[in-house]
């Protein structure tokens, strides 16, 4: 006979092994890092003195550091678009046609492949000569010869939209395959209902997909978000940060491996992201969460 | 018994690697994008280390460029940093002002005068010497005899106003982007051109000189004798763009002519090679000095030490810049090898640019502003380069960016 203690002795021996990983490498860093914020840390001997919110009010006065968040704000603007488009190509390739695990597949690679190569096949795709500008300009939407060569990532005032375009790229399989989870847990009968009631396609959409797969709306705007606000490695690959792409999480990348190898700076200004994305996530789920 | 036998069999083969990892200290070192190529080299000095060091072992691992400062800062963190790693001049006085690096006065003593004063000079911080200065190279210049042929140029440009008004011929006659000079560093090009950045504590490079010695840079650039995408075209960039020929000339260290000689022989064969032009600043342009350093921490800095000054010895020197055929040793002895001076009448593009460079050798300072001159120097240099790239580019008049940054600059120095 088991006892319901010994239930919950097996249950936290069966949690142990995650747990125990996600304390050595979530928790814990977590918690060291909110600790540096308020110390100045030296790199040579290991020690770290508290500083009264020194950092915090040098990134508060850093030109650097505002532009950085600014450009994650901006990078939010992604967050709408690429959860619209996975949520209507889920929908496209949630129909029962021949292929269609091709073309889901399709959709899932980029997720797949490593972050760094694809940078830079992107990188290629993005050179002033590269394949972007040769295509638009065999379209005759730019005009022929070296005017119609852009520097997509080197021009300051669209360079971030261009790496916004890659984690659109790299991003729309994620939630397409989180989407199809959803709308494959929709029964039929309310589908076929509301065709019989004389809905058409765009009514179906609205008024039935959407609010069943609200809660999976809600995962995926907040995992967009966070990863949004965290852009940072195709920031590394694919401008290292030129061209007005700098990110905060670059800006904490480089203040700590950077030059500067102050890693209590970088740790302030990983709170305040961390903050940032709090904040974020309280207000998604007023919006899509369920009303108690 | 049989498990019995495989006990002691194992007990004696896990005391004796124990006895031997006792017995050896051992010293790891970091280099710099040097394997596979070097392989040979590295393999014969390590050896050698070790037969005349009983007691300590050497041990080589080669790193991207980019990825060995971020596994030194987690090493040096983790309390497990390397012996010695291959630093470049702005690492060492980056490393140094903040105290991650051991000073190496005590351990150089007498040895210290065999290097050369230069490269003492560029890697002194404080008064203090922070590295064992490795290989030098400056820059050259090699360029595509059939495109310059085309181009009606008939040799090689022998002052910077000659480079920018060949490049502009260049391009305006073939079409060609002339060159891709790098960009990423625009304080070494001032310095280059003997024009001041700092005077009494204040940036004062928006001067009518300055501006129109970046105009220059504006004007090629909108001319097309420069890249659109000039500012992200680094050494290895550079090299893929002379080897498939779609710049004339090429404009950085002797040792990128191996790389054209083993990718692109039919290039490498049409390649004519001449002396990067001084300018004003009277300074070999492009000297990059290569150095060992010993991170703090470190588990035995003289032993550490050792294997430093073997590795920057004259023998090892010479034999090093003998493995590259493109760089220079940075000891004074060193340099004087007949192998340097040989290959000037060599038919060989990498044997002429090794004479050429060697020439320069003299003058050759790695550029740098002065350590600690500057607060915050990385958000002060991202600015300047931001805005100088603006300027060239053409999306801002010079004289306006330049005159931001001096503003950004000097509002930082005065506090």
């Amino acid at each position: 006979m088991k006892t319901s203690s010994s239930y919950t002795a097996i249950a936290y021996l069966f949690l142990a092994p995650a747990l125990i990983l996600m304390g050595i490498f979530t928790f814990w860093p977590v918690g060291f890092n909110t600790y540096l914020a308020f110390q100045d840390y030296s790199l040579a001997d290991g020690t770290s003195t508290w500083n009264n919110f020194a950092h915090f009010k040098y990134i508060a006065g850093e030109e650097l550091f505002h532009n950085a968040l600014k450009n994650s704000v901006l990078y939010l603007l992604i967050v709408p678009v690429i959860q619209l488009s996975a949520l209507i190509v889920a929908k496209l390739v949630n129909n029962k046609l021949p292929a269609m695990t091709f073309f889901r597949a399709v959709y899932y690679i980029p997720v797949i492949t490593a972050i760094s190569i694809a940078a830079v096949v992107w990188s290629n795709v993005y050179k002033y000569d590269g394949l972007l500008s040769w295509f638009l300009q065999a379209l005759h939407i730019l005009p022929q010869g070296q005017d119609g060569q852009i520097d997509w990532l080197g021009n300051p005032h669209i360079a971030l939209y261009m790496v916004m375009l890659f984690t659109f790229w790299k991003g729309i399989g994620y939630y397409m395959v989180l989407y199809l989870a959803g709308l494959q847990a929709i029964p039929a009968e309310v589908e076929e209902a509301a065709i019989l009631d004389g809905a058409n396609v765009f009514q179906r959409f609205w008024k039935i997909t959407v609010p069943m797969v609200k809660p999976t709306i809600l995962l995926c705007t907040l995992l967009c978000t966070i990863a949004a606000m965290k852009a940072f490695q195709e920031v590394v690959v694919l401008t290292k940060g030129q061209s007005d792409t700098y990110t905060a999480l670059f800006y904490v990348y480089d203040q700590g491996f950077g030059s500067n190898h102050n890693f209590g700076r970088a740790a302030a200004a990983g709170v305040v992201v961390t903050f940032f994305c709090m904040i974020l996530a309280i207000i998604q789920f007023r919006f899509f969460g369920d009303k108690k | 018994m049989k498990l019995k036998k495989m006990l002691a069999v194992g007990a004696v083969v896990f005391g004796f690697a124990a006895l031997q990892a006792q017995a050896d200290t051992e010293l790891e070192f970091w280099t710099m994008n040097l394997a596979p190529k070097f392989n040979g080299y590295f393999d014969q000095a390590v050896t050698k280390f070790n037969a005349t060091n009983p007691g300590l072992k050497a041990k080589w691992v080669d790193l991207n460029w980019d990825q060995i400062q971020p596994k030194l800062v987690a090493a040096i963190a983790a309390g497990n940093p390397p012996s010695l790693v291959n630093f470049n001049v702005p690492w060492v006085h980056e490393f140094a002002a903040q105290g991650n690096l051991v000073a190496l006065d005590q351990y150089l003593g007498a040895d210290k005068n065999n290097y050369s004063n230069a490269a003492l000079k560029d890697v002194t911080v404080g008064g203090k010497v922070y590295a064992f200065p490795w290989y030098n190279s400056v820059s050259i210049i090699a360029y595509n005899k059939d495109i310059l042929a085309k181009a009606g140029v008939k040799s090689a440009p022998k002052t910077f106003e000659e480079l920018v008004s060949t490049g502009k011929q260049i391009t305006a006659k073939t079409g060609v982007p002339a060159f891709a000079p790098k960009l990423g560093n625009f304080v070494g090009w001032f310095y280059y051109a003997g024009l001041p950045v700092l005077e009494n504590g204040k940036a004062v490079f928006n001067s009518p000189k300055h501006v129109a010695f970046v105009q220059k840079f504006a004007d090629l650039y909108k001319a097309g004798v420069l890249p659109k995408d000039v500012f992200k075209v680094e050494f290895e960039q550079e090299i893929a763009l002379y080897n498939s020929g779609k710049i004339a000339m090429l404009t950085t260290a002797p040792q990128a002519l191996k790389r054209t000689e083993t990718d692109a022989k039919a290039i490498y064969d049409k390649t004519g090679v001449a002396k990067f032009p001084e300018d004003a600043g009277k300074q070999a342009f492009g000297a990059w000095l290569m150095d060992f350093v010993i991170p703090k921490g470190s588990k035995d800095p003289a032993a550490a030490a050792k294997l430093g000054k073997f590795l920057t010895g004259d023998e090892q020197q010479v034999l090093f810049s003998k493995a590259t055929e493109t760089t220079f040793p940075s000891t004074k002895k060193g340099n004087l090898d007949p192998y340097f001076q040989d290959g000037a009448k060599s038919p060989d593009a990498v044997n002429q640019a090794r004479a050429v460079a060697a020439k320069s050798m003299d003058n050759a300072r790695t550029l740098y502003l002065p350590p600690g001159a500057l607060p915050d120097e990385a958000a002060l240099t991202k600015k300047l380069q931001d805005e100088v790239q603006s300027a060239i580019e053409g999306r801002k008049p010079v004289k306006a960016a330049l005159d931001e940054v001096v503003a950004a600059w000097n509002e930082k120095l005065a506090k």
